[in-house]
C-alpha cells in the first residue's frame, strides 16, 4: 500500500465512524456524566442502564428488529417481485418508449418522497391497510420501484444479446430464459438493489408513524421515537444512543455481508441511460 | 418393509384424525363460552411515551377491578409535536381508533375547529370542572362547549440557586439585577437560562415576560386583535434580548429547550433557571450536581401548560369512554400520580392537602402558581400566531434588528392571519 | 408483449407518485383548511397567487437550494476522493467498505439527535475539543449565519457513502490498459485523473449529482430534528414549511401548493442540469470544449 494511502484511509474510517463511536460512548454514560467536564470525567459515570432500559422495554427490543426485518424482506421482494419483469420489459421497448418511460422514472425516483406520506394515508385509510405490517410493504415497494427498475434495466442492457437468442434458440420459453440464464447473471445487481430497498424500509419514518399506531406492531425507527424519557420535555440521549447502537448492529453485520455484491452490482450499469 | 408393518401404519392416520376432531370440538367449546358472555368494552386512549408509563400501574389496577370496562393505552411518540401528527393522520379520514385523546392545551380550538372532538358538557355536566385549581381550568373550553377534562396543569417556574443567595427574587427586575451579579462575578457562566430555540418553548417564555410587563398577545376582550406593538410588549421584547446582548444569558441560548436548560442548570453552570415542575424531580435525583440546593417560585403568571383528555368524535363507546375520562382525571388517580411522580394535581382540594404537602414539598408553589396562570391565545390559528412570534424572536434573540421592528412586523402577520381566520376564531 | 411485464410495476408506481400529485393538483385549488373546518371549498388560484407572493415561501426555496448545493458539491468532492481510496488495493477491502457504507445504512432521524448532541453548547465533544485545544466554545447551532453549515455536515457525513459507491462503481468501469498507457506514457496521477479518470466518471458524477440533488431538496427530517428550522428560521427547508402547513397549522390546501411548488422546483432544476450537460456534449462533439 503507498504511503499516501494509509492516512487517507484512516481519516476515511474515522470520519465514518466517529459519530457512530460517540453514540456508543454516550450509551455507557449517566445522563449526569454526559455533563461533567475537566478530566476526572471519565473515571465515573459508566452505565449499563440505557441499555438495560431499551431492551426491557414492553414489547422487548428484538420485536421492533423482528417488525423492520418482516417489512424490509416483504418490501425487498415485492420490488423484485415486478421490477425484475419490468426492467426486462422496459429493455425489449423501442427506445423512444424506452427513453420516456425512464425519463419518467427518473423524475419519480428523485421525487421527495415524505411530500407523499399525507396522500398515501388517505389512501391507506381508504383500503383498510392500517396497523398491517405486510400492507407497509406495498407504499414502500412503489416508493422503491422507479429506482429498482433502472438499475436493473441498466443490468439487463449489459447482458449479451447472444446469450438470451441462444437460449430461446433451444426452446426455452420466457420464464425458464429468466430463470436459468438471466437471473444467475444479474445476480450482483439483483443483490445490489435488495440491499438498496432493504435499507430504504429499514429506515423509513413518516408512512411507518402514520400507518402502524399497534405498540407490538411497531418497526424500528418509529419505536425508537417513543423511547420515553420522565417528561414530555427530557430527552434521553443516553437511551437513544443505546438504541442506535443496537439499531446498528443488524445493519453493520447485513453491510459487510453484501458489501462486495452492493458495489459490484453497481458496476454492472448503474449508469446507463 | 416387512408386511407386518403396513396395519400399524394404517391406524396411525385414523388416530390423528380422532385427536384432531377432539382438539377441535375442545376449542370450539372454549370458544363458544367465551362468546357467551359480553366482550368487554374497550376504550382506547392515545398518549405521549411518558405519560403512558406513569399512568401504566393506574390503568393496570383499573382492568382488573372492571371486568366490563377496559382501558387499553396506545404509547405515542416521546415529542409533542410527533404525537399531535400522529393524532392528526389518525384523524384526517374520520375513522379513528382511539376514542381519548391527550392532549396539549394549545391543540384544543384547532382540534374543536376541525371537528375531531365531541363536545363534553351532554355527558359530563356543565359544572365538570368545578373544584379545579382556577389556572387548570384555562384552555378547556372554546366556542360555548367544554372539549377536554385536564389532568395535569403545569405551569412556567423560576428555578434558582439556594447557594448562591438567601431570597429568590419577586419581580422580573430583582431576577435580571440577581443574575447580572452572579454571572458578571463569574460565579456561573449563565445567570440565566430559559427556552430560546426557535419553538414553542421561545412563545412560552416570551409571554411570562409579557405579562410580568403587563401585557397581553391578544387584546383582552377584542379576541382577534393581537396587542404586540404595545409598549408592553416591546418592553418585554427588549428585555429578553437584553438577556442574550448583555451576556446574562449566553448567546448559546438560541438552540436551548427544556431539556438543555435543566441539562445547564443541573450541572451548576446557571443560577436562574426557567421549566416546568417536572423539572424539580429532576433535579433532585442522586446524580445532580445540584441537588438539595435548588429552590422554586413564582414570579406571576407562568405560562399555563396543561395536558387533558378530550373525547373524539365518532367515538363508539361515549358514556363508557367519559366515564373513563372521568375517573382518569378524578381526585384519586389525580393522588396517585401527584405522589408517585410529582405530577401537578389540578384539583384544589389536592393542592390544599397538607399530607400531599409532605410528599411534595413543591405544592405550595405550585398551589400559588394556579391560582393565577397566562393563557397562550385560545383560536384555532394558534400555532401560525405562534410560529410567527417565534420567528420574530428568535431573530432578535441571535441580534438582528430592533425589538420595535421585530414586534410591529410580529403584529402585522398576525393581524392578518386573525383577520384570515375571522368569526371562527 | 413485454409491455404487460411492466404494467404491474408502472401500477404501482403510478398509485404511489401520481396519484398523490393528482390530489395535491386538486387540493391546491381548494381552501381547506381548519377555517374551513376541513371541508375543501373551490377558491381558484388564490393558494398560487398566496404563493408566488409569499416570501417567505421563496426564503426557505433560497435556503434549500444554498443547503443542497453545498451538500451535493462536497458529497462529489468527498465521494470522489474516497472512491479513488477505495479503488486502491487495500487490506480487509470487505470490512473497510461496510465501515464506510454505514453512516449510510443509518435512519436520519436517529443520528440527527445524535448530531444534535454533539454540536451541543456548551457539553457536546466538539465544544469539548475546543475547549481542550484553548479555544471558546462555539454556538454550532445557535449562530444564525452559520447554523446551515452544520447541517450540511450532518447531511454530507450521512450521503457520502452512496455517492463513494455510485462513483466507485464508474471507476471499476474504467479499463485498466488505459490508465496503464497513460502511465507509461509518464503521466503523472493529477494528469491522469484530469485526462482518463474524470472525463469517464463524469455520466457517472452526473447521475450522483442528480439523484442527491433531489433528495436535497426535500430535506426534512434531518432539519426538524437538528433545528426545529431555526435559529432565526435560518435553516427552514421547503419540506419543513410544507409539513408545518399541513400539520401544524392544518392548512392542507395551502400545503398541497407549497408541495407542488417544491416539486416544480425540483424539476426545473435538474431539467436545468440536465440541459446544461447535453450543452456541454454537444459544444464537446463540436471541438469547442473549454
Amino acid at each position: 500500500m503507498s504511503r499516501t494511502s494509509l492516512p487517507l484511509l484512516l481519516a476515511a474510517l474515522g470520519w465514518s465512524l466517529m459519530p457512530l463511536l460517540w453514540q456508543l460512548l454516550t450509551s455507557l454514560r449517566t445522563a449526569e456524566a454526559l455533563v461533567l467536564q475537566g478530566a476526572g470525567a471519565w473515571l465515573q459515570g459508566w452505565t449499563l442502564d440505557n441499555y438495560r432500559l431499551v431492551l426491557q422495554g414492553d414489547p422487548p427490543f428484538w420485536r421492533y428488529l423482528l417488525n423492520s426485518s418482516l417489512v424490509g424482506a416483504a418490501s425487498t421482494g415485492l420490488t423484485l417481485l415486478l421490477a425484475i419483469p419490468a426492467a426486462y420489459g422496459l429493455q425489449r421497448q423501442r427506445p423512444a418508449l424506452r427513453g420516456a418511460l425512464s425519463l419518467a422514472l427518473l423524475a419519480a425516483a428523485m421525487f421527495p418522497y415524505v411530500l407523499l406520506f399525507l396522500a398515501l394515508l388517505e389512501l391507506a385509510r381508504a383500503l383498510g391497510w392500517g396497523n398491517q405490517l405486510l400492507a407497509l410493504a406495498l407504499p414502500y415497494a412503489g416508493l422503491s420501484l422507479p429506482l429498482a427498475v433502472l438499475l436493473l434495466r441498466a443490468a439487463f442492457a449489459d447482458l449479451p444479446e447472444e446469450l438470451e437468442d441462444a437460449a430461446r434458440l433451444e426452446g426455452l420459453n420466457l420464464w425458464q430464459r429468466l430463470r436459468r440464464v438471466l437471473l444467475p447473471l444479474l445476480a450482483p445487481a439483483i443483490a445490489s438493489t435488495a440491499i438498496l430497498v432493504f435499507l430504504f424500509s429499514w429506515n423509513e419514518y413518516p408512512i411507518a408513524l402514520t400507518w402502524i399506531s399497534r405498540a407490538d406492531l411497531l418497526t424500528l425507527p418509529v419505536a425508537m421515537a417513543r423511547i420515553a424519557g420522565s417528561s414530555v420535555y427530557a430527552v434521553p440521549y443516553g437511551a437513544f444512543a443505546a438504541a442506535t447502537v443496537l439499531g446498528a448492529l443488524p445493519l453493520l453485520a447485513l453491510v459487510l455481508v453484501f458489501q462486495r455484491q452492493i458495489v459490484s452490482g453497481l458496476t454492472q450499469g448503474a449508469v446507463k441511460g | 418393509m416387512s408386511a407386518g408393518a403396513q396395519p400399524h401404519l394404517n391406524h396411525r392416520p385414523r388416530q390423528r384424525g380422532l385427536a384432531a376432531l377432539a382438539a377441535l370440538l375442545v376449542l370450539l367449546f372454549c370458544a363458544g363460552t367465551g362468546l357467551a358472555g359480553p366482550r368487554p368494552v374497550e376504550v382506547s386512549v392515545l398518549m405521549p411515551a411518558p405519560f403512558a408509563d406513569a399512568t401504566a400501574p393506574l390503568v393496570a389496577a383499573f382492568n382488573r377491578d372492571h371486568r366490563d370496562l377496559q382501558i387499553a393505552v396506545t404509547r405515542g411518540p416521546l415529542d409533542t409535536e410527533a404525537l399531535s401528527d400522529l393524532a392528526i393522520s389518525s384523524l384526517l379520514l374520520g375513522d379513528t381508533p382511539y376514542d381519548l385523546l391527550l392532549m396539549d392545551v394549545t391543540w384544543t380550538p384547532k382540534y374543536a375547529a376541525a371537528g375531531w372532538l365531541e363536545p363534553l358538557e351532554p355527558l359530563l355536566g356543565a359544572d365538570a370542572l368545578a373544584g379545579m385549581a382556577p389556572g387548570a381550568q384555562l384552555g378547556n373550553a372554546f366556542a360555548g362547549h367544554l372539549w377536554r377534562l385536564p389532568l395535569v396543569a403545569d405551569m412556567g417556574l423560576i428555578y434558582w440557586r439556594t447557594d448562591l443567595m438567601r431570597v429568590p427574587p419577586r419581580t422580573l427586575q430583582e431576577l435580571r439585577d440577581s443574575a447580572a451579579q452572579l454571572e458578571g462575578r463569574g460565579v456561573v457562566p449563565w445567570g440565566y437560562v430559559w427556552q430560546g430555540r426557535q419553538y414553542e418553548g421561545l412563545s412560552c417564555v416570551f409571554l411570562e415576560v409579557l405579562r410580568g410587563f403587563g401585557g397581553h398577545w391578544l387584546r383582552p376582550g377584542e379576541e382577534h386583535e393581537p396587542a404586540l406593538d404595545s409598549p408592553e410588549a416591546i418592553a418585554a421584547a427588549r428585555w429578553l434580548a437584553g438577556l442574550v446582548r448583555s451576556g446574562i444569558t449566553p448567546e448559546a441560548v438560541a438552540n436551548v429547550s427544556e431539556a438543555d436548560a435543566l441539562q445547564i442548570f443541573g450541572a451548576g453552570e446557571a443560577a436562574f433557571m426557567r421549566n416546568w415542575p417536572y423539572a424539580w424531580a429532576e433535579l433532585q435525583k442522586p446524580g445532580s450536581a445540584v441537588a438539595g440546593r435548588v429552590g422554586v417560585v413564582s414570579l406571576g403568571d407562568g405560562t399555563q401548560g396543561s395536558w387533558g383528555l378530550s373525547m373524539l368524535k365518532g367515538s363508539a363507546h361515549p358514556q363508557q369512554a367519559a366515564a373513563v375520562m372521568r375517573w382518569f382525571t378524578g381526585e384519586a388517580s389525580s393522588r396517585e400520580l401527584a405522589e408517585r411522580y410529582g405530577y401537578t394535581p389540578v384539583w384544589q382540594s389536592l393542592l390544599n392537602d397538607p399530607q400531599l404537602q409532605q410528599q411534595l414539598p413543591l405544592l405550595p408553589v405550585l398551589r400559588q402558581a394556579l391560582a393565577s396562570t397566562a393563557l397562550r391565545p385560545l383560536t384555532p390559528v394558534y400555532a401560525q400566531l405562534s410560529d410567527v412570534l417565534q420567528r420574530q424572536l428568535s431573530a432578535l434573540i441571535t441580534g438582528s434588528g430592533s425589538p420595535e421592528a421585530a414586534m410591529a412586523e410580529a403584529q402585522r402577520q398576525s393581524q392578518l392571519i386573525l383577520q384570515a381566520a375571522g368569526p371562527v376564531a | 408483449m413485454t409491455l404487460l411485464l411492466l404494467l404491474p410495476a408502472l401500477a404501482l408506481a403510478a398509485a404511489v407518485f401520481l396519484w398523490p400529485l393528482l390530489r395535491y393538483g386538486w387540493l391546491s385549488l381548494q381552501a381547506h383548511s381548519v377555517l374551513t373546518a376541513l371541508v375543501p371549498v373551490p377558491n381558484g388560484g388564490a393558494n398560487w397567487q398566496r404563493l408566488l407572493a409569499d416570501g417567505r415561501f421563496w426564503q426557505d426555496a433560497a435556503q434549500t437550494l444554498r443547503f443542497a448545493g453545498l451538500s451535493v458539491g462536497l458529497e462529489l468532492l468527498l465521494g470522489l476522493s474516497l472512491a479513488l481510496l477505495l479503488h486502491r488495493p487495500l487490506p480487509r477491502r470487505g470490512l473497510v467498505r461496510a465501515v464506510v457504507l454505514l453512516p449510510w445504512a443509518l435512519p436520519t432521524t436517529v443520528m440527527a439527535l445524535g448530531w444534535r448532541w454533539i454540536l451541543n453548547d456548551p457539553f457536546g465533544p466538539l465544544n469539548g475539543l475546543l475547549r481542550s485545544l484553548g479555544l471558546p466554545a462555539y454556538g454550532f447551532l445557535s449562530e444564525p449565519r452559520s447554523t446551515w453549515l452544520f447541517t450540511v455536515l450532518a447531511d454530507v457525513w450521512k450521503t457520502t457513502p452512496f455517492v463513494a459507491l455510485l462513483l466507485l462503481a464508474g471507476l471499476q468501469a474504467i479499463p485498466a490498459e488505459l490508465e496503464e498507457a497513460l502511465r507509461l506514457e509518464g503521466a503523472n496521477a493529477w494528469q491522469r485523473l484530469q485526462r482518463l479518470t474524470l472525463p469517464l466518471l463524469a455520466p457517472y458524477m452526473l447521475l450522483a449529482a442528480l439523484f442527491r440533488l433531489a433528495q436535497a431538496l426535500g430535506v426534512f427530517d434531518l432539519i426538524q430534528v437538528l433545528t426545529g428550522g431555526g435559529p432565526a428560521s435560518s435553516t427552514e427547508s421547503l419540506a419543513l414549511y410544507a409539513y408545518l402547513n399541513a400539520m401544524r397549522f392544518l392548512d392542507f390546501g395551502y400545503a398541497a401548493t407549497v408541495m407542488l411548488g417544491m416539486f416544480a422546483l425540483v424539476l426545473g432544476l435538474s431539467a436545468l442540469v440536465l440541459v446544461g450537460q447535453a450543452m456541454r456534449r454537444r459544444w464537446a462533439a463540436a471541438g469547442l470544449t473549454p
